[in-house]
């Protein structure tokens, strides 16, 4: 604790702090541009940091990665389109939300939540890191393949999310089912006899998105998988493109194909900031998004993508409104945007105690770390107190900043939604294909996007949910490859995964959630009703 | 427009610092591996010894490398900024993954390192000793897991060759692939595996603080600073280095290449180079011209027969993997199963007819739209970003609009159309240096 002190007292220096909210601005103005996530906003920017002296780079480092993750959630909410996979499942009902009218609603939701998830998730790396980190080595192949069994089972509530079948032309949740207009009334029919065969389009899209996670070569055999001679297709399908096809040029594509939209803008309904309902339904999933994110970012084959997809699975059960989900429910914006943050936190885990990064972002920290000649690792905290706690104190502060930065910003991003729709989203469609140019600067992801955007279309009028598809390819690979090297060390002995204790556990877990699941299942509901 | 400005100026700030193109160095490996060290060290020191330079590291793990060396290959062709991190590892990835593209395809600049093997156990581990570990492995071979990169690659070759070397047919070894050495230091501290072969670099934190100990080492004579025997005094007669080289882009001219090499060969004649190759104990073997394009000729040839000699006992990389899941398992179970539900799905939407079909007969504008994104990729090479994006923007928002086409609409979307293209081209291509066609 006096450790954690003396690190507020360097980080406090006015030096200091003008260097942690010069990296928080610039992280998140680059954060925000569309397919530059953290790991390239924050590699774009690591020569900036070049000529200062350690503690003041690395403080400065730190606020341009905290900048980047509040940066990036803007593009998934405002225009549909993830710069990265943690942002993925905000788009879902981020981009709902501001076509409802609560743009404003979904970016402070996304903003206080990320203050509160990631202030926690510091907390926790403050107090637990040595324990963190001991846990987390504890996790073999074996649990991480029951680990992705329950998510599996989680997610599946996630199946029935329907596509946003018809523009809600200017409903709020408030106003909602009594005074539709006239076109979402007539929609309704249809989206009562899609809740029939909803369960098997879910299944439909789950195992389309499972495909899509087999192309490319097999990490644990070297061998091509799905690739049919294309040498493009090696590469695999990353997430992040397949998001942004389905979303952003889906999403657009449906809209003009489901006929004429009026020249206004979007509507705001309401105030611009969360109202009172908002604020209690979005406290509770910032908590457990937090407690989600911090455990599973620390995991050496963590990530923000199980945590994100987790926390919008347990938001969607828990909600007594799980038919507003894929339509615009701000908890899972709250949850998904909080477990992102916390993740990003748990990532420094074992970065910082083991020298081991977890994630790209993590891997450009380390290098950080290595131009100035220090080794993250067992040994850094003994050797370079001041230095680890100083970073470790800015990014409290930068977490504040960003705050008091992003909350203002909010009602500046919100005007870019008063722009006349045809123009907004041929906007879209340009940042959509851009950003998905820029992550792999591969004009083969161009060709990807299109392709993966009219088949969106396609599964839209089907009537078949979107977001399985992204669960598939994101947990469909990282199960199949921990199924087999878990199998591969047991020497093809299935039993490994019940004589484990964690992993037992965490089937058990599994087993419960599923049996949970299956009794407690409501009958249908009509929407809104 | 007042907040683009101001965005703008912001990502002006590393443009001002940045006055060369950047340089891209590509680590064809997760972040944490061999390669990525070796990334990483050199953005660093170039950054060290060129002020003003722009250096970034991409990370394209998997499978050997060739997912990295296949994206370099076809994405980076033609440009003299952009280098591949590669080695031994990569040369056997190719034979091993049948992978279409080789190091034959890229343009070699240099040798950089030679790095030995280590084999690690943890610190709470009961094998003592390299003998002890070789009299456990001779004993039951499939009992010892042994934890590293990639399959086929420097630390699987150590293994089977060891096997090998002991008198046990390859491919009785226990081999668990990891994306790179990180995640099999995961592994290997968690006690998921028995032991772990990795480069010396990966390792040498985790042993500095105790939490390994390192058994042998590949090289063919001790290495001042690791404490550990090599594997020839340990009875196994054995030495395997593993080799890190840059290579850039195919399609370069002459002049480019030289210009290249030379560029890497200041970085490493430079002290901050030669004071990383200290701390990460890795050893200069610095090669360039054409006697490391002899070199790489010469291990790709020794390789190959080394990998024969495995594949002869037995050990195709497709069977030697697990017993029951092989690579083609799921991907078959999943798609099986697909076909079922979706012949189901057809089955029960034909049976109840959609109550208002008129609703999905395409908009004329939707039709446009979807054709001008299927070009667009052809358009962005050809036309560039600026020209091929306002196409796009006023396609799309006259599908939005679906109402007939007027001429005043159009120019008006042309208009606000070119303004936001060049402003997202002049933010990314000038302010980030991220080069847009």
């Amino acid at each position: 604790m006096t450790d954690l002190w003396r690190g507020f007292a360097v980080a406090l220096e006015p030096l200091n702090l003008l260097w942690a909210l010069a990296g928080v601005s610039l992280g998140t103005a680059v954060g925000v541009l569309p397919g530059i996530g953290p790991a390239l906003t924050v590699a774009l920017l690591l020569p900036v940091t070049y000529g200062l002296d350690p503690t003041a780079a690395l403080i400065m480092f730190a606020g341009i990665y905290y900048g980047a993750m509040y940066g990036g959630s803007t593009t998934s909410i405002l225009l549909n389109t993830p710069g990265e996979s943690a942002t993925i499942v905000t788009a879902i009902d981020g981009h709902q939300m501001a076509r409802n009218g609560r743009a404003g609603a979904a970016l402070a939701t996304a903003a206080i939540g990320s203050f509160v998830a990631g202030t926690l998730a510091t907390l926790a790396l403050t107090l637990t890191a040595p324990v963190m980190v001991r846990i987390a080595l504890a996790f073999g192949s074996a649990e991480y393949f029951a680990l992705m069994v329950l998510a599996f089972v989680t997610v599946t509530t996630v199946l029935g999310t329907g596509p946003p079948a018809r523009p809600k032309a200017a409903s709020t949740f408030a106003e909602a089912p009594a005074d539709k207009s006239a076109r979402s009334r007539r929609s309704s029919p249809d989206w009562l006899r899609a809740k029939a065969d909803k369960n098997l389009s879910g299944w439909l899209s789950l195992l389309l998105g499972l495909m899509l996670g087999f192309v490319g070569i097999d990490a644990l055999s070297g061998q091509a998988r799905f690739t049919f001679g294309v040498p493009y297709l090696l590469d695999g399908i990353d997430p992040v493109i397949v998001a942004i096809g389905l979303f952003a040029i889906g999403e657009t594509l449906w809209i003009a194909s489901i006929g004429p939209e009026q020249d206004q803008p979007l509507p705001v309904n309401g105030s611009l900031w969360m109202n009172a309902e908002e604020w209690s339904r979005s406290w509770r999933p910032w908590l457990r998004g937090a407690a989600i994110g911090f455990p599973l970012g620390a995991l050496p084959a963590g990530g923000a993508e199980l945590p994100t997809l987790l926390s919008y699975a347990v938001e969607k059960r828990l909600s007594r409104r799980p038919e507003e989900f894929g339509h615009g429910a701000i908890e899972a914006v709250a949850g998904p945007e909080a477990a992102n943050n916390a993740s990003a936190a748990g990532t420094l885990v074992p970065l910082l105690t083991l020298g081991l990064p977890t994630s790209a972002t993590a891997a450009v920290m380390l290098a950080a770390f290595q131009q100035f000649g220090l080794q993250p690792g067992p040994l850094l905290f003994e050797h370079e107190p001041a230095l680890v706690w100083g970073v470790i104190a800015s990014l409290y502060l930068g977490n504040l900043m960003l705050l008091v930065l992003n909350l203002p910003l909010v009602g500046l991003w919100v005007k870019l939604l008063s722009i006349p729709r045809p123009w907004l989203y041929g906007g879209i469609l340009v940042v959509a294909s851009l950003g998905a140019y820029s992550v792999h600067r591969s004009a083969g992801d161009l060709i990807l996007v299109a392709v993966i955007g009219l088949l969106g279309v396609g599964l839209r009028a089907v009537d078949a949910p979107i977001a399985p598809v992204m669960i598939g390819l994101i947990l469909g690979p990282a199960a199949e490859q921990h199924l087999r090297r878990a199998l591969s060390i047991s020497q093809g002995d299935w039993t490994v995964f019940l004589t484990r204790p964690l992993s037992a556990t965490l089937l058990a877990i599994a087993a419960v959630a599923l049996l949970w699941g299956i009794f407690r299942r409501k009958p249908p509901s009509t929407i809104g009703a | 427009m007042i907040f683009r400005g101001a965005l703008a100026i912001l990502l002006s700030i590393p443009l001002i610092l940045s006055a060369s193109t950047p340089l891209t160095i590509v680590a064809p490996a997760a972040p944490g591996g061999g390669w990525d060290q070796t990334a990483r060290a050199m953005q660093r020191v170039l950054a060290a010894i060129e002020p003003g330079a722009s250096v970034q590291v991409d990370n394209v793990p998997g499978a050997a490398g060739t997912i990295g060396l296949a994206r370099f290959v076809q994405s980076e062709r033609g440009n003299p900024n952009a280098l591949l991190v590669t080695g031994l590892v990569m040369v056997s990835g190719v034979i091993t993954s049948h992978s279409p593209v080789s190091l034959a395809d890229a343009t070699p600049i240099a040798r950089l390192t030679g790095e030995t093997e280590v084999i690690v156990v943890p610190a709470s581990s009961s094998y003592r000793s390299m003998q002890a570990l070789a009299d456990a492995f001779k004993a039951d071979p499939g009992a010892i897991a042994w934890g590293g990169g990639s399959a086929g690659g420097t630390d699987d070759l150590l293994v089977r060759l060891m096997a090998e070397q002991l008198g046990l047919p390859a491919s009785r070894v226990n081999y668990i692939a990891f994306a790179g050495g990180g995640a099999a230091l995961a592994a290997v501290l968690g006690g998921q595996v028995t032991a772990a072969v990795s480069g010396y670099g990966e390792f040498a934190g985790q042993i500095a603080a105790g939490e390994l100990r390192t058994l042998a080492i590949s090289a063919a004579a001790r290495i001042p600073g690791i404490d550990a025997p090599t594997l020839r005094e340990s009875g196994i007669a054995l030495d395997l280095a593993n080799w890190r080289a840059v290579v850039a882009p195919p399609g370069l001219s002459d002049a480019e290449r030289d210009a290249l090499t030379d560029r890497v060969a200041r970085m490493a004649r430079s002290d901050p180079w030669q004071k990383t190759l200290e701390q990460t104990g890795w050893e200069d073997t610095f090669l360039a011209g054409a006697d490391f394009r002899q070199f790489l000729l010469a291990e790709q040839a020794r390789i190959e027969a080394v990998l024969h000699r495995l594949a002869a006992s037995d050990t195709a990389p497709s069977r030697r993997m697990t017993m029951s899941v092989v690579p083609m398992t799921l991907p078959i179970t999943v798609t099986s199963l697909f076909a079922v539900v979706l012949i189901v799905f057809l089955i029960q939407r034909r049976s109840a007819p959609r109550p208002e079909p008129g609703a999905r007969r395409p908009e004329p504008g939707v039709v446009i739209l979807g054709a001008a994104l299927l070009i667009q990729p052809l358009l962005f090479t050809a036309v560039g970003f600026v020209a091929s994006s306002t196409l796009l923007f006023t396609v799309g928002s006259h599908a939005l609009r679906g109402r007939g086409w007027r001429a005043g609409d159009s120019l008006k979307d042309i208009a606000i159309g070119l303004v936001f293209s060049s402003l997202l081209f002049l933010v990314f291509s000038r302010g980030l240096g991220v080069s847009l066609p």
